[in-house]
């Protein structure tokens, strides 16, 4: 089926985007592109591919940055650090310190992965009932690499939200309790960044799956309740109701990423403080185990998700 | 050269069959118009042939590779869905700028690109202003100008005229035919509007319970559909015109005879219309007259009608109504 006309103007201006000097490079299906060799193709497939996925990443954080979620997370932290920091830091003794650590610990389990879900959870659902996603999918970047695009982008943004967030506090500490307090706290809030990427990364793979926001809004919300609530309370069941081995309780804790910020947390303090935490020292986790397990945490969810993505009814 | 080639092809989303076997060629250059009733399957064909989804049976293939296969013909086809939509706190400009990045436009050229195509859709006035207050037509638009950035081979455009006011519509009517004009870039779209096919694609395939239903050039379709023509008739009074109307009952090639004041018209075969005229105006004063070929309307309605009757009638198919299936 054709009309066969064929472009006589290898190089066409007639006042048309496609006619610009680029376009014909393609429409005339010439002969010095087409001349190049595979393997420089392929360099620069690889090379568009890659600067397509940075593209995509700095698109979604500046969304992100304009829809001023990221202020509110950033304010949201602030509040939170500054409080902790300046009530913990009130007490008299040299373990107010510790106290801190504590509570930002304890509180933190429950803020950060709600926090992150809330970020995440309609990062593709979203964008495809928005009508975006078609068009992004379309672009010459793989389906997968547009999910990591966007998760990168957000992780980004949280990531600089939180960092944002967490100075108050480092302040206040600083004011209240000295300059060495610095680097434990910071030691915390960077395990809460990472925690944070972590349940991003979930919520990403929750949205990539889920049918509609609302659909993904349950299952983030379900998620929660789970790492923050009810893991806790069936691994101390589990921990308290059997004789289990240290390898099992590590591994308990490994598989949820709100108990790895923890343990990351009060590894920073001698204190060991409530729910699950009371088990830790028979756990013999360490702390760069606890981190590569927080990685991991962060990766497998969004590459099940640039896998899944695949599969997503368009 | 076919530049598009889909065989055969099957895509059914659970119970519903979208597609039933469909096959399709398209050359290098041809601007193709695409119409069927709601649902017959233009958006699952046109997202098989963009590479967002893989058909269940059958094979596709656009500038000579399957669409699904890595990123290759992605980087030559532009694909505007019905539905498109952008994040609404990024300016039309940086949505484009954004195209342009993804689409490799050399950073040098990228904003002297990005204002022509502000320009042919004429958005260059709201270039700056957040897509959230953007109407509907001007997100048309934009979705149109994504389409246009950097170096298409093949535009998929699903009802791209649809919401646009006249200027949108004429100015998408100005790029496609300059398009067609000079450069051979394959322009496949749908419409509902058949007279804007019948004016813009050289070619044209009505898809009927996602099957070809009939295909080929646009005059061949619209001559084929029926051999009648439409005979109107302006009369000096309306007396006339009713005796004229009363006098066609007799003339046995004229079908469909009404009258309307002092209007009359019939249908009858291009070798009669004017033995019509002349034994209407040996009776009567004509003031003017007019006779029309058959339109694509009239090969819409008889493909859909052929195919209506060729079925069993048990097939589901699906409906852009249904709630969230593709058709």
């Amino acid at each position: 089926m054709s009309d066969g006309k064929s472009s006589a103007d290898p190089t066409p201006d007639g006042g048309v985007v496609a006619a610009d000097t680029p376009a014909t490079r393609l429409h005339d299906g010439g002969t010095e592109e087409n001349a190049t060799t595979t393997a420089t193709d392929d360099f620069a497939l690889a090379r568009l591919a890659d600067n397509s996925l940075l593209t995509i990443a700095r698109r979604e954080y500046r969304l992100a940055v304009r829809s001023r979620w990221a202020l509110g997370v950033a304010l949201l932290f602030g509040l939170f650090t500054a409080a902790v920091v300046q009530f913990g830091a009130s007490s008299v003794g040299p373990g107010r310190f510790d106290a801190v650590i504590a509570t930002i610990a304890e509180l933190g389990v429950y803020l950060v992965p709600l926090t992150a879900l809330a970020v995440g959870y309609d990062a593709i659902v979203g964008a495809d009932e928005r009508g975006s996603l078609e068009l992004l999918l379309a672009l010459p970047v793989t389906k997968g690499r547009v999910v990591v695009g966007i998760a990168v982008g957000r992780a980004a943004v949280l990531s600089g939200a939180m960092l944002l967030g967490f100075v108050p506090g480092a302040l206040l500490t600083v004011r209240h309790i000295g300059l060495a307090s610095v680097g434990p706290y910071a030691a915390v809030a960077l395990a809460a960044v990472l925690t944070a990427c972590a349940m991003l990364g979930v919520s990403v793979l929750v949205s990539t799956v889920a049918r509609t926001k609302t659909h993904a809004l349950g299952a983030a919300l379900a998620i929660w309740l789970w790492v923050a609530l009810l893991h806790d309370l069936v691994a101390l069941g589990a921990v308290a109701g059997f004789d289990l081995g240290s390898g099992a309780i590590a591994a308990t804790i490994l598989l949820n990423p709100v108990d790895c910020f923890r343990v990351l947390a009060l590894s920073q303090v001698d204190v060991v403080a409530g729910g699950f935490g009371s088990v830790l020292a028979q756990a013999g986790l360490t702390t760069p185990m606890v981190a590569a397990a927080l990685v991991a945490w962060v990766v497998v969810p969004v590459g099940i998700a640039a896998k899944l993505i695949q599969r997503r009814r368009l | 050269m076919n530049v598009i080639e889909v065989d055969d092809v099957s895509k059914a989303y659970g119970d519903v069959q979208a597609l039933d076997g469909l096959s399709l060629s398209v050359e290098q250059g041809a601007t193709l118009g695409v119409f069927g009733t709601n649902g017959a399957g233009k958006t699952t064909l046109f997202k098989l042939l963009a590479g967002l989804n893989r058909p269940d049976d059958g094979s596709v293939s656009v500038a000579g590779a399957d669409p699904t296969d890595g990123t290759t013909v992605r980087e030559r086809v532009r694909y505007l869905p019905e539905h498109a939509g952008f994040p609404p706190s990024l300016t039309g400009r940086e949505i484009l700028r954004f195209h342009a990045r993804m689409r490799s436009v050399p950073s040098t050229e990228r904003a002297h690109h990005v204002e022509r195509i502000l320009h042919t859709v004429g958005l260059a006035e709201a270039a700056d202003r957040r897509v959230g207050g953007y109407s509907n037509g001007m997100n048309r638009r934009l979705g149109l100008g994504t389409a246009l950035v950097g170096e298409p081979a093949v535009l998929i455009l699903d009802e791209p005229t649809a919401g646009l006011d006249p200027d949108g519509i004429r100015a998408f009517h100005e790029v496609v035919e300059s398009l067609a004009a000079e450069t051979d870039v394959t322009i496949v779209f749908s419409s509902h509007a058949l007279g804007e096919i019948q004016r813009l694609c050289s070619e044209a395939v009505i898809i009927a319970d996602g099957r070809v239903a009939t295909a080929g050039p646009v005059e061949e379709l619209r001559r084929a559909a029926a051999d009648e023509v439409t005979v109107s008739l302006s009369l000096a009074s309306e007396g006339d015109a009713s005796d004229a109307a009363a006098e066609l009952q007799d003339f046995e090639a004229a079908t469909s005879i009404a009258r309307a004041g002092t209007d009359v018209t019939a249908r009858t075969t291009p070798a009669d219309a004017y033995d019509l005229l002349t034994a209407v105006g040996e009776a009567h004063d004509i003031d003017r007259f007019e006779v029309r070929e058959p339109g694509l309307e009239a090969a819409f309605h008889e493909a859909v009608s052929e195919s209506s009757h060729s079925g069993d009638g048990t097939r589901p198919i699906a409906t852009e109504d249904s709630g969230g299936e593709p058709a």
